[in-house]
């Protein structure tokens, strides 16, 4: 009994924040809600209104476009874990510079990478024609093609330190004694990468993936405050699209139907990973 | 299986290192590069209206830093931001040192509670805003504290930080505690906790954080601008103000400062909160 009186107050937060809002959500997405009373079943008709609306497609397709952050980061971030892996002097400096940017605030990320991204007195627009690559300046946030790879391009920066810290411990974890039994047998640097370091990390650069793409699939803060999921929804997610029909339109059940669906990606590509894994990604010991 | 081993330093150098520190000094420039220039312009002003900007500031001077107190009730929001994080980081180190201790222990239902501490780990919050919404306002907690700090009150990741220090502990001195008839709340009080000062620092360190970068959730939840917190404040200047002053940028590093000063203080038990679990061992 004492056990689930400690138990009580964890499970509870869980219960009431986690599980019923899963359960809800997919009842909200069945029905016609009314703050006011007066709440009724309506079947499949937010999924239909859905399967119609624009915004609903573009979102979806921009955060299918803005999953790509994992990848990418997790590429970029395995390049860098190796180098601070490396026996070389200062390391400890490198690995924290990286990693500096996680922790931050993302309000203030978006804000300042915002106004790098500036047309006018931006400093990307300054290096850029400094360096003679362009001759007008470029309006990254205002243009349909350039918002989603400059959101991307921060979301990246911010979380690179991140991925970087899940792989540097997945090297740790290597065996040193595998190295040197290669190299006794006379294997390249590159034969030792493809067929000790790459396979021994899998379990790491799948965790990383995970967890990449739920954050990515959750990035509320920097597009919304970048962005707005403008000009015109071309940087909208579904994140930001389910905010604002639940607050900004005040359509709470049609923001629990877009949910169920951005529930479900989620789950899918998760899913894969955890596949592709080797069914360990996540795995906290069970013992 | 065979235990790990850490990477130890390799015999000597074939390779010339400098290539390697070549490039991780342009990485670390690239990282750095915004916060030199937010914290430039913060203390300058400069880059805000002229082209082209100066790659080095002149005349600094503390003056935005003065005033965004005068531009948006900071002390307010300062407040509201240190209350909401106290709270978490209260909950967040009692009631996730309660169920660990208690998973520590084999119970039936024991299986059962981690499959679903699980699962929950892989519901993200941004999923659950609509019916969380609704039920924070059927508490009643719209616009409170409370309401605000509720839903990060317990943190699944942090338990099994707490667990994995507690199972760590040797049986033999829970049950010398035992014979000597402490309780089980003493026993987590006087034995677990003071033997796991870390996972503690794990648990302050990760629900401050999440707690004070939060703001997705206060965004919903807060109504009156006397409860705005920090990154509320921020958002909301932003778009009161656009980037027509100084200020934005000293704001920007008032928020921030904290949440870095904090991370350069307990690096360790920060990263180790993020990798538990991400890597047995």
């Amino acid at each position: 009994m004492l056990v689930w009186a400690f138990l009580l107050p964890s499970l509870a937060v869980f219960f009431l924040y986690r599980v019923l809002p899963l359960l809800w959500n997919v009842a909200l997405s069945f029905q016609q809600f009314s703050l006011f009373g007066g709440t009724r079943w309506s079947g499949f008709d937010h999924y239909v209104e859905m399967w119609q609306d624009d915004v609903f497609w573009t979102s979806l397709w921009n955060t299918l476009i803005f999953l790509a952050s994992a990848p990418i980061g997790i590429l970029l971030a395995l390049a860098v874990s190796l180098m601070v892996n490396a026996d070389i002097r200062g390391r400890n400096i490198y690995r924290t510079i990286v990693f500096l940017s996680y922790p931050l605030m993302t309000v203030a990320v978006g804000i300042i990478w915002r106004w790098m991204y500036d047309e006018k007195v931006g400093l990307f627009n300054f290096l850029l024609r400094k360096l003679g690559l362009i001759d007008t300046p470029l309006a990254f946030l205002q243009s349909f093609e350039l918002v989603l790879p400059s959101v991307l391009l921060a979301n990246i920066w911010q979380i690179i330190g991140f991925y970087m810290i899940v792989l540097l411990a997945g090297l740790q974890n290597i065996p040193q004694n595998l190295y040197e039994a290669a190299s006794i047998d006379g294997a390249s640097r590159w034969q030792q990468f493809v067929r000790i370091t790459l396979p021994m990390l899998r379990p790491a650069l799948f965790l990383a993936f995970v967890i990449g793409i739920m954050t990515s699939i959750t990035s509320f803060d920097l597009v919304y405050v970048m962005t707005q999921g403008g000009p015109s929804h071309s940087s909208e997610l579904l994140v930001t699209y389910i905010y604002k029909a639940a607050f900004e339109l005040s359509k709470l059940d049609y923001a629990a139907a877009l949910t169920v669906v951005q529930f479900l990606l989620l789950v899918t590509l998760t899913w894969i990973g955890n596949r592709l894994s080797g069914g360990n990604a996540g795995a906290v010991e069970r013992n | 299986m065979r235990r790990p081993q850490r990477y130890h330093r390799a015999p000597m150098h074939r390779y010339p290192r400098w290539p390697l520190h070549v490039m991780l000094v342009a990485i670390s420039f690239a990282m750095l590069l915004p916060f030199y220039w937010v914290l430039k312009t913060s203390l300058t002003g400069e880059n805000i209206f002229v082209y082209p900007p100066s790659i080095l500031p002149h005349h600094p001077q503390p003056f935005y830093y003065v005033d965004v107190w005068y531009f948006i009730p900071f002390a307010r929001f300062l407040l509201n931001s240190v209350v909401v994080s106290v709270l978490a980081i209260v909950a967040n180190v009692v009631f996730n040192a309660m169920a660990a201790y208690s998973l520590t222990k084999n119970f039936a239902g024991r299986g059962w509670t981690i499959t679903l501490l699980l699962s929950c780990m892989m519901i993200p919050f941004q999923t659950t805003i609509v019916p969380a919404y609704l039920i924070t306002g059927k508490l009643g907690l719209l616009n409170s504290y409370l309401g605000l700090a509720l839903p990060t009150f317990s943190t699944i990741v942090c338990i099994f930080v707490y667990k994995a220090s507690f199972d760590a502990v040797p049986n033999s001195l829970v049950d010398a505690a035992r014979i000597d008839g402490l309780s089980e709340f003493r026993i987590l009080l006087q034995i677990m906790l003071p033997l796991s000062t870390s996972a503690i620092a794990t648990n302050v360190i990760l629900a401050f954080i999440w707690s004070w970068n939060n703001f997705l959730w206060p965004l919903i939840v807060v109504r009156d601008q006397a409860m705005q917190t920090l990154p509320l404040g921020l958002s909301r200047f932003l778009s009161d103000h656009e980037n027509t002053t100084g200020a934005l940028y000293a704001f920007c590093i008032m928020v921030l400062a904290p949440g870095i000063a904090l991370f350069l203080m307990a690096q360790k038990e920060f990263i180790r909160g993020l990798t538990s679990g991400a890597t047995k061992g």
